[in-house]
């Protein structure tokens, strides 16, 4: 298991701060897989990320890496980023203008420390095959941030750093890159720290995710649980409430083009058919509900044309915390041991007379459930993310 | 072209080769040093090195001379270390041709790594590359051109020097003769012959090469273009 211990106190004045600038975080992070680190604009995810990488270099405090002690700024001990064995996709993708592709990749590769990945494979499994001999200039901005994924991975580092690596991209390369993030992290066991403002992004790749604001850490855990805990208390980080779940694939049904994902041993919730190829039977998946998607009844709607409903009872009682949701109520609903989340109006709330632990129907439609691979539904998802 | 004139060519050609070198070995760090500095101490060291560009020849020349003096710290040491005076010699005005040229070495140097993104390096850091790495896998390449500019331009400034070099090295055949004292020489003399051989190949040598300086920088500025 990567530990990752950062006791950070303070940062002076950089390129990439502002004045009154401050990083705040004691925090240990441990885990082989993705871990997500979200957050709103200045709220220090990129420097968080530099310090680690060893870019930054005006910071005070303690950063220790699977036990070797990276900054120590007391002992005035740093190593050289260079040194670090981290590394770090950034947001436009940096390959060297005077290097074709594939001699971009031998850059990485003859600098590594271990020298034990195979270009040829990295360059199957990033699928580059037919573009190693291409310029980077002649490569679109999709292909050039996979050309600088396979480069980062090719130097075979113990930590990958993530810094928003799809914010340039289109929708399409966007879909593209996950899915791919995923598999590099799945076949190669890298661990990987990856930093963005779209939780949507974060929920189908972290397994962990760690919430910074104006440079402090407000929230880290279980991907699921944090969001569950983003959508009922806080209110200085602002997130499409949501409900947030990892399901085993029961079966596919071509007839009706749909898919089933187990809820529990009785219940079922139902979504577009996805690819059976990719989406074996068993395989978990993860996929998110918007509470604004789900609506309540107090019968259990028999005649709906609405594929899924539940029955549960509400937990969790949420007035509108900001302005722009002052006329509407947030609902938590247990069905399942899942906690799912409901938007209604206050005009609803107050006709169907609903109080803690009143029992509900809740329901949605199979479109409703997002997925990586319900790539337009994402897609949607992330354009509506980036435009807040 | 008579023999003397030949010595002259070669002699010229011999200061103007070791002093491009020497200008690229002590203006490259130089240009670094500039193009990364902050403080405003920077426009100081600026002004002390593009000096020569406004200054006449003579009044540098004048002060190497002083301070090549036997009686001098500096050519006390250089007549220690070596067993011969620094005044009206090879190597001073080889020293004298590298303070002349500098700025012409370290301006389009010194740009060049100011218009260099910090991006590529920190990508190659994060590759594991270090400094030295650094320099000559990604800052190197990416400013050749400017490389070739600076060399080029160093290069034909030595070549076309005159007042230093009469100052500091005078007019030893095989030493310090180099070939625009020949002319000056042959215009004394009134050989004009021999002075419109020199000056018309000078002319045409000097034109050429900075046709292909212009024409590197051309190619360059096209191909940005069109990448973008």
């Amino acid at each position: 298991m990567t530990e990752l211990i950062i006791k950070l106190t303070s940062i002076k004045n950089t390129k990439a701060t502002s004045n009154n600038f401050t990083l705040a975080i004691n925090q240990c992070i441990s885990s082989n897989s993705i871990t997500g680190i979200f957050g709103p604009s200045g709220s220090g995810k990129t420097t968080l990320l530099r310090t680690l990488a060893g870019l930054e270099q005006h910071i005070q405090g303690e950063i220790i890496f699977n036990g070797k002690t990276l900054l120590n700024s007391k002992d005035k001990i740093f190593i050289k980023a260079e040194q670090r064995n981290i590394g770090l996709v950034f947001q436009n993708s940096r390959l060297f203008p005077h290097l074709s592709v594939h001699e971009n990749l031998v850059y990485a590769q003859k600098r590594s420390q271990q020298n034990t990945l195979s270009l040829d494979e990295i360059i199957t499994l990033t699928e580059l095959e037919n573009l190693v001999s291409k310029q980077p200039s002649q490569l679109s901005s999709g292909e050039q941030q996979r050309v600088a994924l396979a480069r980062a991975i090719l130097a075979e580092p113990q930590l990958l750093l993530l810094d928003e690596p799809l914010s340039a991209l289109d929708q399409h390369n966007k879909i593209k890159m996950l899915t791919l993030l995923i598999k590099i992290q799945q076949q190669l066991n890298i661990p990987m720290l990856y930093v963005s403002h779209s939780l949507a992004e974060l929920q189908q790749t972290a397994d962990n995710l760690l919430v910074l604001a104006k440079g402090r850490v407000v929230e880290h855990g279980n991907i699921h649980q944090v969001i569950q805990r983003l959508n009922e208390h806080h209110t200085e980080i602002t997130i499409s409430q949501q409900t947030s779940l990892s399901l085993a694939i029961k079966q596919h049904d071509q007839t009706h083009g749909l898919t089933e994902l187990q809820l529990d041993n009785q219940q079922s919730l139902y979504l577009p058919l996805l690819p059976e190829k990719l989406y074996p039977q068993g395989k978990k998946i993860r996929c998110f509900i918007f509470a604004s998607d789900v609506s309540i009844t107090l019968q259990e709607p028999y005649n709906s044309s609405i594929v899924n409903h539940l029955k549960g009872k509400i937990t969790h009682l949420n007035k509108p915390a900001n302005q722009q949701q002052k006329h509407s109520v947030l609902l938590g609903i247990d069905c399942a041991e899942q906690t799912f989340y409901s938007q209604i109006s206050l005009m609803s709330y107050k006709k169907l007379n609903l109080k803690q632990d009143s029992e509900v129907f809740i329901q949605f439609k199979a479109s409703a459930i997002k997925t990586l691979t319900n790539s337009t539904s994402l897609n949607h998802i992330i354009t509506e993310e980036s435009s807040c | 072209m008579i023999d003397a004139d030949l010595i002259a060519l070669f002699t010229t050609l011999k200061m103007a080769a070791i002093s491009t070198i020497i200008l690229l070995l002590l203006g490259t760090p130089l240009a670094w040093w500039l193009a990364n500095m902050q403080s405003r101490i920077k426009v100081i060291f600026e002004a002390i090195i593009a000096l020569p560009i406004i200054l006449p020849p003579t009044v540098l020349g004048f002060y190497l001379l002083i301070a090549f003096a036997p009686q001098s710290n500096l050519g006390q040491l250089w007549l220690q270390l070596t067993g011969s005076p620094l005044a009206f010699s090879f190597s001073g005005i080889v020293i004298g041709s590298v303070l002349y040229s500098l700025p012409f070495v370290v301006q389009p140097l010194q740009r060049a790594f100011e218009q260099l993104e910090n991006h590529y390096l920190e990508a190659a850091t994060m590759l594991g590359a270090k400094p030295l790495d650094r320099f000559f896998s990604i800052v190197l390449p990416m400013t050749k051109a400017s490389f070739i500019t600076a060399a080029s331009l160093g290069f034909a400034h030595t070549v076309g020097e005159f007042g230093i070099v009469l100052m500091i090295g005078g007019n030893i055949p095989g030493q310090t003769r180099v070939l625009s004292i020949a002319i000056f020489d042959h215009v004394e003399a009134f050989e004009y012959a021999q002075a419109q051989t020199l000056s018309l190949s000078l002319l045409i040598a000097s034109f050429v090469l900075l046709t292909l300086v212009y024409l590197s920088n051309y190619k360059k500025v096209n191909h940005q273009k069109v990448s973008r």
